[in-house]
């Protein structure tokens, strides 16, 4: 009779597990650690996000716990590196989620990873909270408990078609991006965007990032009247031969576009310092030099990095941020709701202009897209000091 | 049906219920694992088993394609690709009206299917690593158009998997849903591989020539088998979608393709378990090697470099306990002609083998300069002459290896067609090689069962299935072979890998292969070189049976005495022409021969 | 736009060439294709980054490291993958013990370089507004060391001994054995060359291509398509092929532009190789009972 040879089986075992952690629980939950499951890609083909982010994570537990942890418990990051691989990423959710039974998981932090673990983890019914920017990830009816701690894809194109339009005033745009998930679905879904604002997308076009020669396609940009190059794309390899190319061809359109322009990857790749003049690329007003000053909060955290003899140097400041905001955000969610998921994600859902260093959240049931319009904002890039950037010419401070 | 069947077919008289269980223990146990995993209750390891199972579906096909017909087909990972778009595509409506879920399965099927045709169709034309660089660039190009054709595929941002419903919803269902696909995946290419057609496959990759000889038809083969791992590998790829959910281009990686590969060789070329815990073990691996993760893929090249050079027979060969036992040292080849009629047919009528005006050169070197031979059913027909004097071009040109520029080859009536090698089988002429060309991997009897593969009626799909016209052909195949075995004095042989024989026995084994035709003319090409001078007397006493049960038999030898003894009929030739032709004792006599060639 | 689609086509096609001409070399003393060509140039370039930008030594000092690099790891591809298979050469092996072989070093550089692109140094430093400047030198030097290769093989073919010894392996290495020739030394010289052909490929084409592990497996597939085309063993084939190719993609990137480029190349390959297997210049197989 093997249905019921399984029922007692799996009875016992249930029973064993309940033996164990009942006689456990009054006796440890008090200093048990509470595990955070996390899924950074700190290798593979797109990382330097990743290790930057991971850095801030680290640094973050780390400080927590030294002061204590949460009312008395620890926090415990397990961490599964996804390699910027989804298959990995779907293996590390089941672990995370069924056998260490994570009591919620910060990442992953690629769009890749995320799409496949996004509907699993809510399958689970593990609370979720991750940076990854494609629009698709947040869907309050089909994943409940998920959360977003950034931009949207939306608002990022938003900011950069704003600015390439709105305050540099040009009408006729060229829109590239590399042939990966993440560059192909910004193209989609910028090009008519621009359109509604009423400006003219004069060239559109997906590009092999291997290809080492983009003065073809430059060239065509420029034939099709070009006033602006907007790419959109995390390789730095491809990012900065537009900018030689660009420079190459002493053609002086400015370029405003992806986060990753502004990179230390796409400066080391670049013929000449200089052209990296007139490039403008994402970034967020809570991290962005103004009239040489960061925001208190963020001069505050850089100092206290500094004091901390943490090096950031070769990383972005808004990835650290990012980081150490997740966990900052955690800590105090458990520490006021609790770790069941229920209470995180009731507490998550009246969030209200949480002060975080890199933006200032707000969730709402209906909106777990947390992160303000205003807050993304497009940088000079070749202002790159300890991180950070100035906010470019035109907004008002 | 199990592998260590297909490898350890060769005991006539082992049908009891302990020996048929003994090849097969390894299968229960996996099986049995399989089927009560859901008791540990653990839906992590419920992850990876079906991830494990979804892989081996597209493996198993792939076996047959990499280990058995030992064609290279390193990107095999675009029919998982293909396999994922299509099931996920129609499941979400992005073409026309959404599709159920079981029915876009289907389609996935089909859609591998003809891709892996497609794919494989230039295997039959390109050298090896061609073809492996056709099948990275093919995987390529999926991947690209995947990216590009964005109202089917997603594009880059992707699709999301469907959900199977009921019976086989997620979780445990689903994971039963794997098991079973893998599981008939197994029955089936086992199946196969236990057939003529598996033999036939393992015929191409280790003894090619040998292969066309026995009449196999390798594009119709190799298409057969590529059409099969195609279908497996698209609904590996239907399953895939629905267990990563969502799927974008980037979760098809080369390291994936690299793994299938690897998993294979791990497990050993022409096995089925073997692969199959390769693949599992692959799979298995990263997930208790978290730390090493970065480095698997350096570690899976290792692997396969070790095996490459270390243990080319992979798990498969430490699993084959058996041939490892030690052969008996002192061997005797006893063959028993007597046994020739039951073989060949007690009435045959001969047919006369003939050759008129054959004219083949070699760019400028005239390698035959008309040449007309007649051999005679029931005779030995002996040719001789110095190195490089067209012997052996003139049995390569009746076997149809050259296309002669001028003249042409007839059996009775019927003119053969030039340069068809493997059209020769059917017309009942077999030959044996210079280099014997067995296949080394398998056994004396599954080498001899190649001989007779065109005297199978069930189609591909009858074996798949194991229909009763299969197992007839079977039943048969294995009877003659083993009676082919016993006429040339190998039966105690029949079960050892045929890599571990003499090369005297080899000849034999050549010479039984041969035989499974019933061949009107049988050709050998040097059969008594490297053999003692006892074996070559028993040799000549079962050539002469060959050709009185009414075979015309053409005889290339350097062998003076065996000619001389056996042959009714001698021709000499030299620089591609005839020097002489008559009787044994008319040659033996012949001035020209004795001084240019005898006397040396 | 001609201009561009001339330079840019040329040079890439150079490389090309000149990793068709490493896979010729090493098939010639061994009958093998070796995975390790794209390899071998993917190093070109890592090594030479490292060296020049990392460790600051000077370029052509780099230049000769790097060669020496190449020469090393030919001769470790040969005994390590190549000469334990090679007695079983039928069962094709090769393929797959060089693929392992190339896999992990392609790991290694990954995981110790990183999965980024970096960038090149300028090797010659040249003003841009004098004669010499008129052409980036990303563009020439490409050219000029598959045109220094091409002479150096030919000289070492025609007129060395060593280089006949080479000739009469790739004839018929039974034969060439029974005259007494060194098989096994000339194969691992050969790999050797090889090794160092590669590795010039790289070096030279690095300002272009980048220092960037993923080349291997571009480079594999692009240096492999001039020898199918042009026929295997053929340099003068590869050579062709090789610039052939490099125009050919750089004219449909032009004109038809992202990834139908590669399509096209893909295309064209695959419909070559069907209908004249043994490449467009290349004579029918030997034979094989």
């Amino acid at each position: 009779m093997p249905i019921k040879r399984r029922q007692v089986l799996s009875g016992s075992a249930a029973g064993a597990v309940s033996l164990a952690t009942g006689l456990a629980a009054p006796a440890i939950a008090a200093n048990e650690p509470i595990k955070i499951g996390y899924l950074p890609a700190l290798t593979g083909p797109s990382s330097s996000t990743g290790v930057g982010m991971n850095r801030g994570t680290q640094l973050a537990v780390e400080e927590i716990n030294n002061a204590g942890g949460i009312n008395g418990r620890k926090l415990e990051l397990i961490s599964r590196d996804t390699q910027s691989d989804p298959t990995k990423a779907v293996n590390a959710v089941a672990e995370l989620t069924q056998r260490q039974k994570v009591a919620l998981i910060w990442g992953p932090v690629n769009s890749g990873e995320a799409l496949a673990a996004t509907p699993l983890i809510a399958r689970d019914k593990v609370p979720m909270l991750h940076p990854c920017w494609v629009d698709e990830l947040i869907d309050v009816k089909k994943y409940p408990m998920a959360f977003r701690i950034a931009p949207t894809n939306t608002q990022i194109g938003g900011g950069a078609n704003h600015y390439a339009v709105d305050v540099l005033k040009l009408k006729k745009v060229a829109v590239v991006s590399d042939t990966t998930g993440y560059g192909t679905a910004s193209v989609n879904t910028y090009v008519p965007m621009l359109k509604a604002k009423g400006a003219e997308v004069v060239y559109t076009n997906h590009i092999d990032a291997a290809n080492p020669d983009l003065k073809p396609e430059l060239l065509r940009m420029q034939n099709a009247g070009a006033q602006v190059i907007m790419p959109w794309s995390v390789n730095a390899g491809f990012l900065s031969r537009i900018c030689n190319t660009r420079g190459a061809m002493g053609w002086d359109v400015p370029i405003v576009g992806q986060t990753t322009l502004g990179s230390g990857q796409t400066k080391a790749l670049l013929e000449k310092p200089e052209y990296w003049n007139k490039v403008y690329s994402n970034n967020f007003r809570q991290v962005c030099y103004a009239n040489g000053k960061l925001p208190p909060r963020a001069a505050e955290y850089v100092e206290r990095l500094k004091k901390a003899k943490v090096e950031f140097g070769d990383t972005l400041l808004w990835w650290v941020a990012l980081g150490w905001d997740s966990m900052a955000l955690l800590t105090e969610t458990f520490k006021t709701a609790g770790t069941k998921p229920e209470d995180i994600v009731a507490y998550w859902n009246k969030l209200k202009n949480w002060p975080g260093i890199y933006g200032t959240i707000s969730w709402t049931p209906e909106q777990h897209n947390g992160f303000p319009d205003d807050e993304v904002v497009m940088c000079e890039v070749n202002s790159l000091k300890d991180g950070a950037f100035n906010i470019a010419p035109g907004y008002s401070s | 049906m199990t592998d260590t069947a297909a490898r350890m077919p060769a005991r006539p008289g082992g049908t009891s219920l302990l020996g048929r269980l003994e090849g097969k223990l390894s299968w229960i146990a996996l099986g049995l694992a399989g089927l009560l995993l859901p008791l540990l209750d653990d839906s992590y390891i419920g992850l990876i088993a079906q991830r494990a199972c979804i892989y081996w579906i597209l493996s198993a096909g792939l076996n047959l394609v990499v280990g058995y017909a030992g064609q290279i087909a390193i990107g095999w990972v675009s029919m998982l690709t293909l396999g994922a778009y299509t099931t996920a595509a129609l499941t979400a409506g992005n073409v026309g009206a959404p599709w159920h879920p079981y029915l876009a399965l289907v389609a996935s099927a089909v859609i591998g299917a003809v891709f892996g045709v497609i794919v494989g169709l230039p295997a039959l034309r390109l050298r090896t690593f061609y073809f492996a660089m056709t099948t990275l660039g093919f995987a390529t190009i999926v991947t690209q158009v995947a990216l590009a054709w964005k109202s089917v595929t997603g594009g880059g941002v992707g699709t999301p998997g469907p959900v199977f419903p009921w019976p086989f919803d997620p979780g445990w269902g689903f994971y039963y849903f794997c098991f079973l696909l893998a599981a008939v995946a197994t029955w089936m290419t086992a199946n196969i591989a236990s057939s003529r057609y598996g033999r036939a496959l393992i015929a191409i990759r280790d003894a090619e020539v040998a292969a066309e000889a026995s009449g196999v038809a390798k594009p119709r083969l190799l298409m057969m088998v590529f059409l099969l791992a195609g279908a497996l590998g698209g609904v590996a790829g239907g399953l895939f979608s629905s267990l990563q959910s969502y799927i974008t281009p980037d979760a098809f990686t080369f390291e994936m393709s690299v793994l299938f590969f690897i998993g294979i060789l791990i497990g050993g070329r022409g096995s089925i378990l073997g692969p199959a815990l390769g693949t599992i073990i692959l799979t298995v691996l990263p997930e208790f090697a978290a730390p090493l993760v970065q480095w698997s893929t350096f570690l899976y090249a290792a692997l396969l470099l070790l095996i490459v050079l270390v243990i080319p027979g992979g798990i498969a060969d430490l699993l084959d306990y058996r041939n490892r036992r030690p052969l008996e040292q002192h061997r005797e080849i006893a063959p028993r002609p007597e046994l020739l009629p039951r073989l060949l047919g007690e009435r045959r009528r001969g047919e006369l083998l003939s050759l008129k005006g054959i004219e083949l050169s070699f760019g400028g070197v005239r390698a035959i300069a008309g040449l007309d031979l007649e051999i005679r059913p029931g005779e030995v027909h002996g040719l001789i002459g110095p190195n490089g004097s067209g012997k052996t071009t003139t049995l390569n040109v009746i076997s149809g290896y050259y296309a002669p520029q001028k003249g042409e080859v007839t059996l009775g009536s019927s003119v053969l067609p030039p340069g068809a090698p493997h059209l020769r089988a059917p017309h009942r002429i077999a030959r044996t090689f210079q280099t014997p060309r067995v296949i080394g991997a398998a056994s004396v009897l599954e080498n001899v069962m190649v001989g007779g593969t065109i005297d199978g009626q069930g189609s591909f799909a009858e074996s798949l299935l194991t229909l009763p016209r299969h197992r007839r052909d079977e039943a048969h195949l294995r009877e003659a072979a083993m009676l082919a075995l016993a006429t040339v004095g190998l039966e105690s042989l029949a079960a050892v890998r045929a890599d571990r024989l003499q090369h005297s026995e080899l000849r034999f084994v050549e010479i039984a292969r041969a035989l499974m035709l019933r061949p009107a003319c049988l050709m050998l090409d040097e059969p008594a070189a490297g053999l003692s001078a006892e074996e070559i007397r028993r040799l000549g006493a079962l050539i002469k049976a060959v050709s009185r049960a009414g075979t015309a038999v053409l005889l290339v030898e350097h062998h003076a005495d065996l000619i001389f003894d056996i042959c009714d009929r001698v021709t000499v030739l030299n620089l591609g022409k005839i020097l002489a032709a008559g009787t044994p004792a008319e040659i033996r006599s012949h001035r020209e021969v004795v001084s240019a060639y005898l006397g040396a | 736009m001609l201009q561009s689609i001339v330079s840019y086509g040329l040079a890439v096609g150079a490389v090309y060439a000149l990793i068709g001409i490493t896979y010729n070399v090493m098939f010639s003393a061994s009958r093998v294709f070796s995975f390790t060509a794209g390899m071998l140039g993917m190093l070109g370039g890592v090594l030479g980054a490292i060296f020049i930008n990392k460790w600051g030594i000077n370029a052509a000092l780099a230049l000769l490291l790097v060669l020496a690099c190449g020469a090393l790891l030919g001769i470790v591809t040969e005994v390590l993958t190549v000469r334990p298979v090679l007695k079983s050469v039928e069962q094709h092996l090769y393929v797959l013990s060089t693929l392992a072989f190339a896999l992990m070093i392609q790991q290694v550089v990954a995981i110790e370089f990183g999965t980024e692109a970096y960038p090149f140094p300028v090797l010659i430093p040249i003003d841009p507004a004098s004669i010499w400047g008129a052409i980036d030198q990303k563009f020439w030097l490409p050219v000029l060391a598959c045109a220094v290769t091409i002479a150096g093989l030919e000289f070492l073919y025609r007129k060395t001994l060593i280089g006949r010894a080479f000739l009469a392996i790739a004839e018929d290495s039974y034969a060439a054995r029974a005259l007494g020739l060194p098989e096994t030394r000339l194969r691992m010289a050969s790999y050797a060359l090889a090794g160092v052909i590669g590795a010039l490929a790289g070096f030279t084409g690095a300002q272009m291509l980048l220092a960037f592990f993923g080349n291997q497996s571009i480079l594999n597939f692009y240096g492999f398509v001039p020898v199918a085309l042009g026929g295997m063993g053929s340099n003068r084939g590869a050579v062709i092929g090789g610039l052939a190719l490099g125009l050919f993609q750089q004219a449909a990137n032009f004109l038809v532009g992202g990834i139908f480029a590669a399509v096209a190349v893909f295309a064209v390959f695959i419909v070559v190789l069907l209908l004249r297997p043994e490449g467009l210049a290349g004579a029918a197989t030997a034979r094989r009972v």
